[in-house]
């Protein structure tokens, strides 16, 4: 079992009355290779579900093991390396760091890794022909379209080659169309065996993933299987 | 994440906000230079009053001394300063009044004209001179009261031009005096200056008029500067009290004290200023803290992004310390151009001299400057680092 999520808690406001259980007990295992989307409406939890599994905040309480380690123990500065080798995230905003050309900011990860400048380069570079943006990678993220900009995103988080893809309403801004080749992509990283995690709101965005998990209300409310068509 | 990319990454940030960078360096650049004119400008006026006494020979006393009874005082000094092993030499330091001729030249008729000294076989030892031409007074001269003379090189250019004074007769008050030898210049003032001198065997001057010549001034050379009071005490313990007894005067004193003094005063001038300028090296440096958690604030979200791409709080740290570091740094370089120019221009103006600050007060300037912006940008840095990832990629 690649993530295994074990009576989560995320608990804002503690113990006062305004109280609010943002994750109420979840508790969830994810296979490696798998497609899972985690849909539900906004405010349902969903998004703090994708920060706990990305180790980007920490739960009130439960236990998260990921291959076999138990995230909770770990320091600030395992939790770092964990997101720099493990994780890639695709987020909505792209979140790309405007100074930066298309071709920086995906090796910017790599940068954390310690790797050298030219195979970082040579890497970056590959990552972005992967997604078609060969030709640009002297861009700034506001020279580019919002689909150019998510491929940058998407880019960044494959050139560590992590088995987790972590994609946040990787769509939400974006049209339908630049929406659908987004999903195309991470299709293709599934079939190249990333275990794909794809957080949305949208239940056609949610139709591209094997299996469904809806939360509401910090509770997981429905977990099934579905057919695709692009297997 | 290694230092090279780092300094990259702080110099393109610093690079991408010029005007911003520029205005928070101000402060650094405006405290570094001012340091660096006035310790420069100070430390070298002292160093140029000290050349200066140097020039004038050093671990000097100066005596004054007078019998009553028209004896011979120079005599007595100087059989007992022979038995004193510190002292090097002795030499009456009077001055001759009296019209310098060398055909057409006439010293009542020259602007700057020299001072006739009467000297020993030790005057140029005890002044620090040394000869250039010729040869200096010797104790035979003294002995056999010749009529020569040495000139300093002012005195010999001014008397003589380009021509080789050695072997030539000038004039002095009348009596015609070989001249012997030419001192080296030491001091190319061109008013004033200490090489505008004719020394004579002070045994010569029976041939000037009685009043002309003044022996009651006198310099004695101790070995080293430790000597300097130990003579005088000596001094004084044996002639201290002619004018108890009524016999005459004697008077002696170090201009040493004088140069400590004039050190010392230094010294506090250019700690006192170099504070001042130091207060807004200060005020510079919270400048920088506070552009820095600015910037913090402003770039949570990238270090949101960094953190959460695999940043370690320790990079984010270095990152923004490089930064606050190198924008000290550049600074300072600023600050170190300006103060090279302003101590030049200073110096030129102050002590008509130009002036450079000295290497050592360079690197300090250099290594304050940048010291002064890890310490300030130390609190913004660590701020950065403490912000969750999730919370620092909410930020707008």
């Amino acid at each position: 079992m690649l993530i295994r999520l074990s009576h989560i808690y995320k608990i804002y406001g503690e113990g006062l009355e305004s109280e609010v259980r943002a994750l109420d007990g979840v508790s969830l295992s994810i296979d490696r290779g798998e497609f899972v989307a985690i849909a539900g409406a906004s405010g349902s939890g969903k998004s703090t579900m994708m920060n706990v599994l990305g180790c980007l905040d920490i739960p009130t309480y439960g236990d998260y093991w990921l291959d076999g380690e138990n995230v909770l123990e770990m320091t600030d500065r395992q939790l770092s390396h964990i997101r720099n080798k493990q994780i890639g995230f695709i987020f909505q905003g792209y979140n790309l760091i405007p100074e930066l050309t298309a071709l920086e900011n995906v090796e910017l990860p790599l940068i954390y890794q310690g790797i050298g400048p030219s195979r970082r380069a040579k890497i970056a570079r590959e990552a972005l022909e992967w997604v078609g943006l060969g030709g640009r990678g002297g861009h700034k993220p506001a020279e580019m379209s919002g689909g150019q900009q998510q491929r940058v995103a998407i880019a960044r988080a494959i050139a560590t080659r992590p088995p987790i893809i972590m994609a946040d309403e990787p769509t939400g801004a974006l049209d339908s169309k630049t929406g659908q080749e987004v999903l195309a992509f991470l299709r293709q990283l599934n079939r190249e065996g990333s275990t794909i995690i794809l957080i949305t709101h949208d239940n056609g965005i949610a139709a591209t993933a094997r299996r469904i998990v809806r939360v509401s209300d910090g509770k997981i409310v429905e977990d099934r299987l579905q057919e695709v068509d692009w297997l | 994440m290694n230092l090279t990319q780092a300094f990259k990454m702080a110099f393109k940030s610093i690079w991408s906000k010029k005007m911003r960078s520029l205005l928070t360096m101000l402060g650094i650049i405006i405290g570094i230079a001012a340091v660096m004119i006035i310790v420069s400008v100070i430390t070298g006026a002292n160093k140029k009053q000290m050349e200066y006494y140097e020039s004038m020979g050093t671990n000097k006393i100066q005596v004054t001394a007078t019998l009553d009874n028209g004896g011979d005082a120079f005599s007595e000094v100087y059989t007992y300063c022979k038995s004193i092993d510190m002292v090097l030499g002795v030499t009456p330091s009077g001055t001759v009044s009296g019209t310098v001729k060398y055909g057409a030249k006439n010293s009542a008729s020259m602007e700057w004209p020299p001072s006739v000294y009467l000297g020993s076989d030790q005057y140029a030892l005890c002044n620090n001179f040394q000869i250039e031409r010729g040869r200096d007074i010797s104790a035979v001269d003294i002995e056999k009261y010749n009529a020569v003379c040495v000139l300093g090189a002012r005195a010999a250019k001014d008397f003589f031009d380009a021509a080789d004074p050695v072997g030539k007769s000038i004039s002095i008050d009348g009596t015609a005096f070989t001249v012997v030898g030419v001192y080296r210049e030491k001091d190319p003032n061109p008013q004033y200056s200490l090489d505008n001198l004719i020394v004579i065997p002070y045994t010569a001057q029976r041939y000037l008029p009685a009043s002309a010549g003044d022996m009651s001034e006198f310099v004695v050379k101790a070995k080293d500067a430790p000597s300097v009071s130990k003579v005088i005490a000596l001094l004084n313990g044996n002639f201290g009290s002619w004018s108890q007894l009524g016999k005459g005067d004697f008077w002696c004193y170090s201009d040493q004290q004088w140069q400590n003094d004039s050190n010392q005063q230094a010294l506090m001038m250019s700690l006192m200023l170099g504070a001042i300028a130091g207060i807004s090296l200060l005020v510079g440096g919270i400048g920088i803290m506070n552009i820095m958690l600015v910037t913090v604030t402003e770039r949570t979200r990238e270090i949101g992004i960094r953190r959460a791409i695999g940043a370690e709080r320790r990079s984010i740290v270095v990152q923004f310390l490089i930064e606050a570091g190198m924008i000290c740094g550049i600074g300072g370089i600023i600050g170190i151009a300006v103060g090279f120019v302003g101590t030049a221009v200073a110096s030129r103006i102050i002590v008509q001299t130009v002036m450079l600050p000295s290497p050592a007060i360079t690197l300090f300037a250099f290594l304050f400057s940048v010291a002064l912006g890890v310490l300030f940008g130390m609190f913004p840095a660590i701020k950065a680092s403490k912000l969750q990832p999730v919370a620092a990629l909410r930020a707008e």
